[in-house]
Parts: structure tokens; C-alpha cells; sequence
């Protein structure tokens, strides 16, 4: 009898079924894997497992008691969501145990004391470097991200624990401390639901999973009797070219050119930064998070101040701390933080489009609404984006989609010099590759294109080219196709400093 | 995909907000009898024009995602310029309300710059400037009326055409220039960027503290016009001018579908929310609520229409 039993479960929404028929049986001692592509239905049934939300029809039990009847027994679940959501300015310790009435330092005044030392115990469990009094605000990504697991776990009642993406912005180590919390967890007897769109890890830390799309359950079983590709069909309904290679192929017709060079450029949080960019290529960029590679981006698009250093676009000098300016003159920069630096959320998908060919669509009587229908159409086919119509609110659509809105959006200003900064991040294994695709294209279409990423596998596929950074230094600059791996760590990690350019 | 003609309804807020005035009109029209008179009518289209007219620049602003809380006060200091520049030096009252109006788009100017260069919450710096602007009028006037204001000006604020007021009329034009430039230019566009995520904007290179500058100058402008208007109207330059255009503007605005965090609604939307605000406390007017209750009232109603806002938003959301 498995410990959380969802059964036939349909979730409506007005004029939308988000789920219908959706199984689920969840074992304690056990990771499950809930996959699915973005917009599946992934986050409406975590909704409903964690009493956030209420089903429109099936049963959902946990422990052989029906949540409808016993609501008290969501409190066996316990919820890590995909953003952090911690209180910035709040201490570590305080950040665990608010509210306090939950967790038993409630009363009139805050034992500050004994609420401390009750955190260090968390933070030695979990291996959480930061201090129990250091404010949240200033401790590192996986720590804030292994803090808000445990956070979850100091629900004493909990049995199941649900991790959204836990691992989206950290690396490889921080991914395997995190690992090792979520073992420790089974290991006593907890059920874990375990969402993440990086095909490694799920097969690594899984024991049973299941598949949903368009809001159905369409595949469940044992990871062991599945494969990568078993998985992804599922999720996509379609089989999926998977180990293609995204490097763009040499255009002879196109003349050799630099498009940028970069020459000692500093800033906060790097040094020293030179490289060049030449006209059909992706250059990768790889580091840790904190190597300063979304800093130097930044900085060349003019977000941040330069402390030092030049650039020069197709050998001309480069304006450095005017955004507008790189805008018009041909640098984009597209950023990791879809949420904060790339949509306009309240906007349409139509205004959030538009906006950037208002050139093209302003007439005598200010903009045309039907040339911008029509602009926007174009765009919306030419990139794919899933929208049941371009007046829908841009916040509406998937992260996949979004990604796809702003890359059109960027596009349609026909810029010399694009700047990915983790552009598939939390994106399904299937839009991911029609991103990869789109870089490809634009790469060979004489586009300079730069790639920011924390994937290894992701910088393969698409560069021609990868630079290595470490602590705001750049360590190296690699063939991707010849060079290993090893190599490439190596030189993330700055134990070798080596060019093999 | 299938929706329901109620649910569309409400996911226009400007539709919403227009039945909403209708409703309210139709049921004022029911309840007196007077209401309809044209007298009446005039009433109710001239306090609407006063106030109308701070409600644009302000909603504009709240688009933006900011607000200023020293509109009143502009409006009345720069009444008050008009008037002893009129009154007092005897100036031409076509040159002396151009400059009352270029004072009100350099006093809006100020806030702005202020906002932008320094970073400050508008909120919080506009209740500083308003107290500077307001000073400046008390220790001009020392609270005593400038009257003797020229009668060729009264027109622009008794006047009628084809028995509508003027000002009624002016404002209109503001309203349908105020409209344009956020529906139709790409300077409208930047606007709605910037009140839904700044940051966003900056990397679409707009320039955001240009955008906002320009906005309150804009509301300083239009404040300025409201107080000339209404010093017209009196034909006496009041020190107390402007009192009660600070937060019935920010309601009208809210209940017209601009959200205080910024990003949506229009101006339109606001003067539908105006004149919702005005059609009620003519109402209560007319039916002879004590003037002691008639806050009471009003401000119920208020609370009661940005609830049913909030409630239709809630269920709009639940269907994205």
C-alpha cells in the first residue's frame, strides 16, 4: 500500500483542464520522479499534493486517510519550491524556524539562544557552511538552496518531501550535496518526489517515476526498465533526435571577421577579461556560479560599470554603461533572470513583442495595431511560441515559451551581437532543443553569439569555441570539439591554467 | 478554448469599469429626478473636469509604478502665481497662465528628478515636496485670497459651449492626447515597460529615468491647468486650491483599473473611475446626507468598488 495515493484526480480551471485522470502512488523509502515537460500539469498536482490547492475530481489519500475528509494530514507533506523563497533579510537561524509557533520556539519573546543552537544542528546535517546568524541575503545559492530544504525538513510530521528544481542554479558539487541530503531522507523511511528537467540527475537519484503530459498521467514505472530516451518520448509524445550537434557549421560564403574583441575589461567581481568573437561561431562560456561570467556580459551590455578595459564591435569602440545605446547599435543581452530582466509580465504577448519593432509598425496615427498583429504573427510562427493568442498576458505562458517570446523579441531587432546567459534554464528537454536550434541558425546567419552556461553537456552541443572562467578570471580557451572534458573541469575548477586555442 | 461572456467581461477592466459607471448613472437617474437636469449635469461635468485633470497625470504616473502626492499643492501654487502675477504686476493673463503652467511642469520636473537621480521613493518624497510647494503658497498669500482676476479669463472656467463647460471640454482633449500617448506611441509603450519590471526595461535599452521625468513634468503640467482652471471658475486665487485633488485621484484611478504597483490600466479608465467617484457624491448631495456623513459614504463606496476590483482580479488570475 503505497504511503501518498493520488487517484483519477482532474483539476478544472475556468475554460481549462489543467489535469484530468492523473494517477500517482507515492512509497515511502522510495524518489519519485514527476516528469513532464513545462506546462504538463507538474506544478497543479504538486499544488494539490501539498493542500495548496483542491481537486475538482478523484481522491488524493496519504497515510490511508482521505485528504478530503482529514486535511490535518497534509501536514505529512512538506514542499521546497523552484524559487528560493527565503526571507533575505532574516538570519539562517531565523529563516529555519519562522513561524516559531510551528516549531515550537512560539511565545511572547524569541529565545534567540536556543533557537541558534537548534539551527546549527540543521546546518551540520545538511553540511550548510553558513553561520546560524548570518542574513540569508549573504550566504551562497546552494546554501540558500539546502536551507530551504531544510526548512521543510524541521516539519517534524514530515513523511514526503517535494523538491521543485532544486538543482536548477547550482553545479556539480552543490548538486551532489543536495543528493546526498535527499538519500539521507529515504534512507529513513521518507518519500521523496524529486521535479527536474536535467536527464543525469533523474536517472541518477530515482527509484519509480511518472510522466505527465498536457495535464494526463501517460507513463509510470521503475527508472530501472526505462531509458533517457524511453523518458523523453514519453514527455514530448514524440521521439526526439537527442545526441544531435548544435555547433554551427562554417559558412564559406561569409568573410572571416572579428565581430568583438574585448580587451582587459574589470569590473565587480572580474579582472583582466580579453577575448575575441568571430563572425559564425558560438563561444561558450563556462564556469561556476560567482566566476564572474554574468558580471563580464553585464558589463559589455552596459548594465554594469566597467573599472577598466575596451571593447570594439566589428573594429569599431564599444560605449560601455549605456544599455540603450547597446540596444540600438546591435548588442543584446539576454538574461538568466527570465522573471526579473526579461518579461514584462502584466503586458501581452503581443505588447511584449512589439516593443521592440516599434520602427516598424508606427505610422502617421501612431502605432498600427494591425501591422503590429501581423509583425508579431510572423515572429510568433517563426519561433514556435505556444500561445492560444498573442493577447494572452505573457506571464500565462510557459518558461519555455517565455524564453522563446524574448529570444523573438530580441531577433526582430536584427542584433550584430546576441548574449545567452543560461537561456535554458528550468526549459523541457523538447524546447531546449528548438533553442539550441534557433542559436545555430543565427550563428550561421552571421550573428555573433555568446552562451553562458552551467551545463557541460549544454556548451558541447552548441559552441565552437569554450572560455573557461574562475573567480572572475578567464582560465581558458578550448576547441569544444577536440578538447575533454576533464580538461574543461580542470579549468573551472582553476587547477590548471593552460590555453589550447 | 471557451470563455464565458461574464468572465471576458471582467477581464476588461476598462469594460468593467464602464458598466460600473452606467450602473451607478442609471441607478442616480432613477433615484432623483433632478439628477438628469441639465443643470445637474453641468454640475457634476465641472467638478469632474477640475479634478479629471489631475486624475490623467496622476494615473499616468501610477502606470509607471509611481505616484505624487504633491499634485494638490502644485495645482494650487501655481493658481496662486497666476493670480499675482494677474492681480499684482498686472501682466498680460495669456502670458501670466503660460507661466503658472511652465512653473507646474519645472515644480512636477523637480519631483521627478529628485526620484530618479537620487533614487527615493516618490511616495515618500512627494509628502516632502508637497509640504515645500504648499509652504510656498501659504507665505505668498499669508492664507488670505488674491482676488480681482481679470474677467476675460473667467471664461475658461464658467464658460459654456453648446451648454457644456468648458473645462469640461479641456479636459476631454487632455484625456483623448493623454490616451493616445500611452496607447498609440512607442513613449506609451516604454511607459507600461517600465511600471512592470524596470529592470526588463533597462535591457530593452529604454531609457527609464527619461521616461519618468518626463511622465511628472507631465502630471506637474496638468495640475497647474487644473488650478488656473478652477481660479478662473472662482475668479479669486485660493490658497486652498488643490486640497482635495491628492487622494481622490489615486481612487479613481485604482477603481478605473490602474493598479498601485504599476503596469496596467489607462487614463481612461481613471476619468470612468472620476466619474464614478463624482456621480456619488453628487447623489449624496441631492439627497441631503447630512455633510458631516457624506465622507462616510464616499469612502465606502470606494472601499466597496476596489474590492469587487480585487475579487474579479482573483478570479481572472485562477483562469490564466
Amino acid at each position: 500500500m503505497a504511503f501518498l495515493e493520488v487517484h483519477k484526480v482532474g483539476r478544472d480551471f475556468p475554460g481549462v483542464t489543467a489535469l484530468d485522470d492523473v494517477d500517482l502512488s507515492l512509497e515511502l523509502g522510495r524518489v519519485h520522479i514527476l516528469a513532464g515537460e513545462n506546462g504538463a500539469g507538474k506544478s497543479t498536482l504538486v499544488k494539490l499534493l501539498t493542500g495548496a490547492d483542491h481537486p475538482s475530481r478523484g481522491t488524493i489519500t496519504i497515510d490511508g486517510r482521505d485528504t478530503a475528509q482529514h486535511p490535518d494530514v497534509f501536514n505529512l507533506v512538506a514542499y521546497v519550491p523552484q524559487e528560493l523563497n527565503l526571507f533575505p533579510h532574516l538570519s539562517v537561524a531565523e529563516n529555519l524556524f519562522i513561524p516559531y509557533d510551528r516549531s515550537d520556539f512560539g511565545g511572547l519573546t524569541i529565545d534567540h539562544g536556543a533557537i541558534r543552537k537548534a539551527a546549527q544542528d540543521y546546518l551540520d546535517r545538511f553540511a550548510i557552511s553558513a553561520r546560524p546568524t548570518d542574513l540569508v541575503r549573504n550566504i551562497s545559492v546552494s546554501d540558500q538552496q539546502l536551507l530551504q530544504i531544510a526548512r521543510a525538513s524541521t516539519n517534524k510530521h514530515m513523511k514526503v518531501l517535494i523538491l521543485d528544481e532544486p538543482t536548477s542554479s547550482l553545479t556539480r558539487t552543490e548538486v551532489d550535496r543536495v543528493f546526498k541530503v535527499i538519500s539521507g531522507f529515504r534512507d529513513r523511511e521518507h518519500a521523496i518526489v524529486f521535479i527536474s528537467h536535467k536527464m543525469d540527475e533523474v536517472f541518477e537519484i530515482g527509484d519509480d517515476y511518472t510522466v505527465l503530459r498536457n495535464g494526463r498521467k501517460v507513463e509510470a514505472g521503475r527508472m530501472a526498465e526505462t531509458s533517457e530516451a524511453g523518458l523523453i518520448r514519453a514527455m514530448s509524445g514524440a521521439e526526439l533526435e537527442l545526441e544531435q550537434n548544435f555547433r554551427p557549421v562554417k559558412q564559406p560564403e561569409l568573410p572571416e571577421e572579428t565581430i568583438l574583441d574585448v580587451k582587459g575589461l574589470s569590473g565587480e567581481r572580474f579582472e583582466d577579461v580579453s577575448f575575441t568573437l568571430k563572425r559564425g561561431e558560438i563561444l561558450g562560456f563556462a564556469g561556476l556560479v560567482g566566476a564572474g561570467r554574468s558580471e563580464v556580459m553585464q558589463t559589455m551590455f552596459g548594465f554594469l560599470k566597467p573599472k577598466a578595459g575596451s571593447v570594439t564591435v566589428k573594429g569599431a569602440p564599444w560605449k560601455l554603461g549605456d544599455t540603450s545605446h547597446s540596444v540600438r547599435n546591435g548588442m543584446l543581452y539576454l538574461s538568466e533572470e527570465r522573471k526579473h530582466h526579461g518579461i514584462l509580465p502584466m503586458l501581452s504577448v503581443r505588447e511584449n513583442i512589439g516593443i521592440s519593432i516599434l520602427d516598424e509598425t508606427l505610422s502617421k496615427f501612431g502605432i498600427s495595431a494591425a501591422r503590429e498583429r501581423s509583425k508579431v504573427l510572423e515572429i510568433i510562427k517563426a519561433y514556435d511560441i505556444k500561445t492560444p493568442d498573442m493577447e494572452k498576458k505573457i506571464m500565462f505562458l510557459s518558461g519555455g515559451n517565455q524564453q522563446k517570446a524574448i529570444i523573438g523579441r530580441a531577433m526582430a531587432t536584427r542584433p550584430k551581437v546576441l548574449i545567452f546567459d543560461e537561456p535554458t534554464k528550468g526549459i523541457d528537454v523538447r524546447t531546449k532543443a528548438e533553442i539550441y536550434k534557433i542559436m545555430k541558425t543565427l550563428a550561421e546567419e552571421g550573428v555573433g553569439i555568446i552562451l553562458v552556461s552551467s551545463e557541460m553537456d549544454e556548451l558541447r552541443k552548441c559552441s565552437s569555441r569554450i572560455i573557461t572562467m574562475h573567480t572572475g578570471k578567464i582560465t581558458g580557451d578550448f576547441d569544444a570539439e577536440t578538447t575533454a572534458n576533464e580538461t574543461l573541469v580542470g579549468a573551472i575548477f582553476g587547477t590548471e591554467t593552460k590555453n589550447a586555442a | 478554448m471557451q470563455r464565458n461572456p461574464l468572465a471576458s467581461l471582467v477581464a476588461n477592466p476598462l469594460a468593467g469599469v464602464f458598466v460600473a459607471l452606467l450602473i451607478i448613472f442609471g441607478i442616480s437617474a432613477l433615484l432623483s429626478p433632478y439628477f438628469l437636469t441639465s443643470y445637474n449635469m453641468s454640475v457634476i461635468a465641472r467638478s469632474l473636469a477640475f479634478v479629471g485633470l489631475v486624475t490623467i497625470g496622476q494615473s499616468m504616473l501610477l502606470i509607471l509604478g509611481e505616484l505624487d502626492l504633491s499634485l494638490g499643492v502644485i495645482g494650487g501654487l501655481c493658481g496662486i502665481i497666476s493670480g499675482i502675477l494677474m492681480v499684482n504686476y498686472g501682466i498680460n493673463p495669456v502670458v501670466a497662465l503660460g507661466l503658472a503652467l511652465a512653473m507646474g511642469a519645472a515644480l512636477g520636473f523637480i519631483n521627478g528628478i529628485l526620484v530618479t537621480k537620487l533614487r527615493l521613493h516618490s511616495l515618500v518624497l512627494t509628502i516632502g515636496t508637497a509640504g515645500i510647494y504648499g509652504g510656498v503658497t501659504l507665505v505668498l498669500t499669508k492664507g488670505v485670497a488674491i482676488t480681482g482676476i481679470p474677467a476675460e479669463i473667467q471664461f475658461l472656467g464658467r464658460g459654456t459651449v453648446y451648454g457644456i463647460p468648458v473645462p469640461f471640454i479641456i479636459m476631454l482633449v487632455v484625456l483623448a492626447i493623454g490616451t493616445f500617448i500611452t496607447l498609440k506611441t512607442p513613449f506609451g509603450r516604454y511607459m507600461y515597460a517600465v511600471g512592470n519590471n524596470t529592470q526588463a526595461a533597462k535591457m530593452l535599452g529604454i531609457k527609464v529615468d527619461r521616461v519618468r521625468v518626463a511622465i511628472f513634468t507631465l502630471a506637474g503640467l496638468l495640475a497647474a491647468l487644473a488650478g488656473l482652471l478652477m481660479v478662473a471658475r472662482l475668479g479669486t486665487a485660493q490658497p486652498s486650491i488643490g486640497d482635495t485633488w491628492v487622494l481622490p485621484p489615486i481612487a479613481a484611478s485604482v477603481i478605473g483599473g490602474v493598479a498601485t504597483t504599476g503596469g496596467v490600466g489607462t487614463p481612461l479608465g481613471a476619468i470612468f473611475g472620476a466619474a464614478i467617484i463624482a456621480i456619488i457624491e453628487n447623489i449624496i448631495v441631492l439627497f441631503g446626507v447630512s455633510p458631516y456623513w457624506q465622507g462616510v459614504v464616499s469612502g465606502a463606496i470606494v472601499v466597496l468598488a476596489i474590492s469587487f476590483d480585487a475579487i474579479s482580479r482573483r478570479y481572472i488570475r485562477r483562469e490564466g
